[in-house]
């Protein structure tokens, strides 16, 4: 599928703001299946702007606005392609064999296995890894996950008001609700104790109409998770939606967590103390002439990148 | 179970088996060898001492402590209420190093830096040290100190490391051994520079008749070290040093160093970047800065990536410094050469970046994220020094030997809740020089205390080492904590030009 | 030169001098009250209308008597532009950049400030008033000699020179309009002889007493009075004095670099004195509007230099 993508975020300066200086993470990935064909940053104000690849290989970019302005509008319009995702039959992979690979994966993956910010392995969260969500010898890897991913969603409401955008998992394993960012993080937190390698995905999912069945949080940034499993290697799940990622899911950064890949962090110098962040999405389909119109994914063969 | 099967690394220390001093050994006395009959190369200087008194070599003391209060040579000390600034104690007995023994250390210095370069460019850039296998990944990418703003950074002539303060101790077997590196803010310079005046005037005669190879050039050489990395074409790149402010412990050396090489001293508050460049504001606009020394730590750099609430840094220099546009000495994520940890592995480092032998053997490091190291080292914790990886300026060392039965039980149990977090150190004899003392009731007497030498290493167009360094001494008897928030003091450091002795 | 720096010259300069200010007009009014009787009830609450400090004075202070206000201008860390306050700010806006002045200069202010670290919270403290600000008078000397004598004439002196003059050009100016008006309710009383002593106190809180009689002899007369210290480019406490050296601190900063974008900051300050004219034609055309619209000029010359030279925008 094709989607082309505006995504504005502005910033509403109680009093002007000058020397702005941010880092923005906005650019959809160009691999995997998923094709950027197009993508455009401006600001309004304009600035300088410096593309640049972080350690985890997102595509950046650098924006800075040296004079005073009372809003600051980061616009991205993107066009994505992409491919219907290749349902493989993944080996079986039972943990008891997949553990014996513990060390040399605890090198090449440290970071994905490793606590971060937004995902400490708190007494909480092991509590409830014990309590429901431990792997047995005999489980299959994927299955596992996919078992992870559905536990997490089924155990807590979808509810913007427990949590913010600062929220490690505690939050949500306090509160009992969370939004899809908080998914995301309880659910890495969940494999990562396993041993399974998992990371945190922002992007964008593109709304039902386009695609059928229940969409949540299309009107923002969207977050899931990738596991990397033995055999295919990286692979994306999305527990909001109780599912693996599809023809719905726009990728743009990979990290650790939230705190690696914000679309927008920055720094700017004002008299005032306040901002007002405010979000517009758009996605639509992309039209193009050799371009089908799907309301549901259908298998075919996998186009070469 | 071997490496592979695990997939732990171990360091190839056991491979080749370096040198190492044995804790019960004596230690060496620089000055005097052990019949008594003093070392040739400090023989004239030995007998001077002795046609001095006592008396008249305090009295020199006590000019040299006047003299470094007129010129203003403070540093400030975290602990005290007020701040206040003291004056770094100083003997004025000078340590003497030979031509020949130099020369070794030299090389062995050089060799070491560039191979910290080239480990931080691998890092940084193709991780190929990592895939081998030779350093384990988990401890870089984990460490705190790896910075991911680093990586697509790439600085002129794989020049992280700009400028070094490598520490280094003397075994009773007379070699240099190396405790430590510094390469990511190194300090005590401006001592080793404000000595050599001090002693210029105490001992007019002594100094020009032993050809001492002189240290003055320093900040010159500093300087073109500084320019050597600026990005561009620019045949006059504009320098800066940028000090977190007059509350730093090193802040006169800040000031000091910027007034020798006429260079501007900033702060953060001076600097904005625009379009990607850094700027100074100055009363007649904005000046553009090509390289910035920088004396700020990489967390206070820049609030878009480091610490959001840091005043000491400037907001988009990173940016800057991944346009091209500024260079900054030493570079960011450097902190991971100098981990303590890593440090076990840097004589692998000079074998697979330079296919050389180490020069300068290391103290012998075990890591206690190791198992069997971890074992083994418990077992003896009375014979080792126990160092958290994280800390610096010595707070946090547990000397075993000198520990107390609690503070050893203290320090086990925290391994044993944390051993990635320590290391441990063989307990070294560090050499001991005749340092003038007061013992109570018997007047002033020059006694032996324990010394180690931090010498500093430019990496510039062609690598420079300053010629000695600076020589800390632990004025307290039988200590060997020789840092200046601890109790230490400091000497000058004299290397000869050559091997010719005269009495 | 860093902004930072050119804005750590002028404040330190403004401070010393606005401390030698309040200093001269302590002393010089309890001198004048050993001599001679008071004329009014609250001799001492002059001082405050001279200062414009009366609403920090309310603040603290019931009544203004000898001992409260003499405590207020030297000793009050509560007030801040008291001697003790102002050698603090100067000394911390001269600490941070201590290497970038002579050391001389660095360490006279520094000693100053030990010593008034020293003083006593109440003026009961102090053993003698007089010889108090006999010594505090010659370490202003000091401190103004070592300047002068080793600080090189670059951008920083002309920081230097220009807070100094713009605090003094201030503080003559409040003098005289109120001394002025204290001392003379009635035009008719121009010329009386009675009040010889309070003039001359008047001419001493500005240290040009000596010149005053070199230039007209022993004869007070009010408009000499103001002629001396408003329009004589050549007594050092003069306004006029101290708007030329800060139009030629202005010009020597703007010539060091003539191709940057460097701002006139036109004076408005020299025009009004030479409009005003003379002592006489100032008295006769109105001295307080004029005064006050030159106090007023004084501060905006003092932001206008501030916005070009040293204020981050």
């Amino acid at each position: 599928m094709r989607f082309r993508i505006k995504h504005t975020t502005r910033f509403d300066y109680d009093s002007p703001a000058y020397d702005s200086h941010n880092e923005l993470r906005m650019c959809p990935w160009n691999r995997n299946g998923q094709r950027c064909l197009q993508f455009e940053l401006k600001s309004e104000p304009a600035g300088a702007i410096l593309a640049f690849d972080d350690f985890y290989g997102n595509q950046g970019h650098s924006l800075s606005v040296a004079d005073p302005h009372d809003a600051l509008a980061i616009t991205a319009t993107s066009t994505v392609e992409i491919a219907n995702p290749d349902y493989l039959n993944y080996p079986d992979v039972p943990f008891s064999r997949f553990l014996s690979g513990d060390g040399e994966r605890g090198n090449q993956f440290y970071e994905f296995l490793a606590q971060s910010r937004y995902i400490p392995f708190s007494e909480r969260l092991r509590k409830f890894f014990w309590n429901g969500a431990r792997p047995r010898g005999s489980d299959d890897v994927a299955e596992y996950v996919m078992r992870v991913v559905c536990y997490v969603r089924d155990q807590f409401e979808y509810e913007t008001t427990k949590t913010h955008v600062h929220s490690s998992l505690n939050e949500i394993l306090k509160s009992g609700g969370g939004v899809c960012q908080d998914f995301a993080h309880l659910t890495i937190g969940l494999l990562r104790l396993a041993g399974v390698p998992a990371r945190y995905v922002s992007g964008y999912i593109a709304p039902a109409r386009f695609t059928g069945g229940d969409t949540l949080g299309e009107q923002a940034s969207h977050a899931w998770l990738e596991a990397w499993l033995p055999g295919p290697g990286w692979v994306g799940f999305d527990p909001t939606h109780r599912c693996r990622t599809d023809q719905r899911h726009i990728g743009v950064a990979i990290g650790r967590d939230y705190g690696d890949v914000p679309p927008v962090r920055g720094a700017y110098r004002s008299d005032g103390t306040k901002s007002l962040m405010s979000v517009d999405l758009s996605i639509g389909l992309a039209s193009d002439e050799n371009a089908v119109r799907l309301l549901h994914p259908v298998k075919r063969a996998q186009s070469q990148q | 179970m071997d490496a592979q099967e695990t997939g732990s690394v171990v360091p190839d220390l056991k491979a080749v088996k370096p040198p190492q001093p044995s804790a019960s050994d004596m230690p060496m006395n620089e000055m005097f060898e052990e019949s008594g009959r003093p070392r040739p190369e400090c023989s004239r200087v030995a007998s001077y001492l002795l046609t001095l008194e006592a008396r008249r070599l305090v009295e020199l003391g006590d000019r040299a402590h006047v003299m470094f209060q007129q010129m203003g040579v403070t540093f400030n000390h975290y602990g005290d209420a007020e701040g206040a600034e003291r004056i770094f104690p100083f003997d004025p007995v000078p340590r003497i190093i030979s031509a020949s023994v130099w020369k070794a250390v030299e090389e062995g210095l050089i060799q070491r830096v560039r191979a910290l370069n080239a480990f931080l460019a691998d890092i940084y850039g193709e991780g190929a040290i990592l895939r081998e296998g030779i350093v384990p990944r988990d401890l870089i990418i984990g460490s705190s100190q790896f910075r991911h703003a680093a990586v697509g950074i790439k600085p002129r002539n794989q020049g992280f490391v700009t400028i070094a303060g490598i520490d280094l101790v003397r075994g009773a077997d007379g070699r240099f051994y190396v405790l430590e590196d510094n390469v990511r803010t190194p300090s005590g310079v401006s001592y080793v520079l404000q000595n050599r005046v001090i002693m210029r005037r105490l001992f007019p005669e002594l100094l020009r008749a032993m050809q001492v190879r002189s240290v003055e050039n320093y900040p010159a050489d500093l300087l073109s070290s500084l320019k050597a990395i600026a990005p561009g074409d620019s045949s006059n790149p504009v320098v800066a040093v940028l000090t977190p402010g007059a509350y730093n412990s090193a802040f006169f050396e800040h000031v000091f160093l910027a007034q020798q090489m006429g260079v501007e001293l900033v702060e953060g508050r001076d600097l904005v970047c625009v379009d990607h460049q850094l700027f100074m504001r100055t009363i007649y606009g904005l000046r553009k800065i090509d390289v910035l020394y920088r004396r700020v730590d990489d967390d206070y750099l820049d609030p878009v990536v480091f610490r959001p609430d840091s005043l000491l840094g400037v907001a988009g220099l990173t940016a800057a410094i991944r346009a091209g546009n500024v260079a900054v000495a030493n570079a960011i994520g450097t902190g991971v050469a100098d981990d303590k940890a890593v440090f076990a592995y840097t004589p692998a480092m000079i074998r697979f970046y330079l296919n050389e032998e180490p020069i300068l053997p290391i103290v012998e490091t075990h890591l206690l994220r190791e198992p069997d190291e971890c074992e083994l080292v418990l077992r003896n914790l009375d014979r080792y020094v126990i160092k958290p990886t994280g800390a610096s300026g010595g707070y946090g060392v547990v000397i075993g030997p000198k520990a107390s039965e609690k503070e050893l039980e203290e320090v086990r149990a925290r391994i044993m809740r944390d051993p990635a977090a320590y290391i441990a150190q063989p307990v070294v004899q560090l050499s001991v020089h005749p340092t003038l003392t007061s013992v109570s009731g018997e007047g002033p007497r020059l006694e032996p205390r324990h010394v180690d030498l931090r010498p500093f290493v430019l990496m510039g167009a062609e690598p420079r080492v300053l010629a000695g360094g600076l020589t800390r001494v632990a004025l307290r008897k039988g200590s060997l904590i020789v840092n200046s928030s601890q109790g230490g003091g400091s000497k000058d450091t004299w290397v000869l030009e050559d091997e010719c002795y005269a009495a | 030169m860093l902004r930072r720096i050119a804005e750590h010259l002028f404040w330190a300069a403004r401070y010393l001098e606005r401390a030698q200010w309040r200093a001269r007009l302590v002393d010089v009014n309890y001198n004048l009250l050993l001599e001679v009787p008071p004329r009014t009830d609250d001799p001492w609450e002059a001082l405050l209308a001279i200062t414009g400090e009366n609403e920090t004075f309310k603040a603290h202070h019931s009544h203004a008597d000898e001992r409260s206000v003499v405590n207020f201008f030297t000793l009050d860390r509560d007030n801040p532009s008291s001697i003790r306050r102002c050698i603090d700010e100067a000394r911390t806006n001269l600490s941070s950049m201590r290497h970038q002045v002579p050391t001389e200069v660095w360490l006279e202010v520094n000693r100053l400030y030990l010593e008034s670290s020293g003083w006593p919270a109440d003026a009961l403290g102090l053993p003698s008033i007089p010889a108090f600000f006999t010594t505090l008078r010659e370490r202003f000397y000091m401190i103004g000699g070592v300047i002068q004598a080793t600080m090189p004439r670059d951008a920083a002196y002309d920081f230097f020179e220009m807070g100094t003059m713009l605090e003094c050009a201030d503080n003559v100016a409040r003098l005289v309009d109120v001394k002025y008006h204290y001392l003379l309710p009635r035009l008719e009383d121009v010329g009386g002889a009675a009040d010889g002593r309070q003039w001359a106190a008047l001419l001493r809180s500005a240290s040009s007493l000596e010149a005053f009689r070199q230039i007209y002899g022993n004869a007070m007369r009010a408009d000499r009075v103001v002629e001396i210290l408003l329009f004589n480019g050549e007594v050092p406490r003069s306004a006029r004095f101290c708007v030329d050296h800060i139009a030629a601190a202005l010009a020597r900063l703007a010539g060091r670099y003539p191709d940057s974008a460097s701002p006139h900051i036109e004076q408005g300050l020299l025009k009004m004195l030479v409009a005003a004219g003379s002592g006489t034609s100032v008295i006769r055309k109105g001295l307080h509007e004029f005064l006050l619209g030159f106090t007023r000029e004084c501060s905006a010359v003092s932001d206008r230099i501030a916005a070009a030279y040293m204020t981050i925008d």
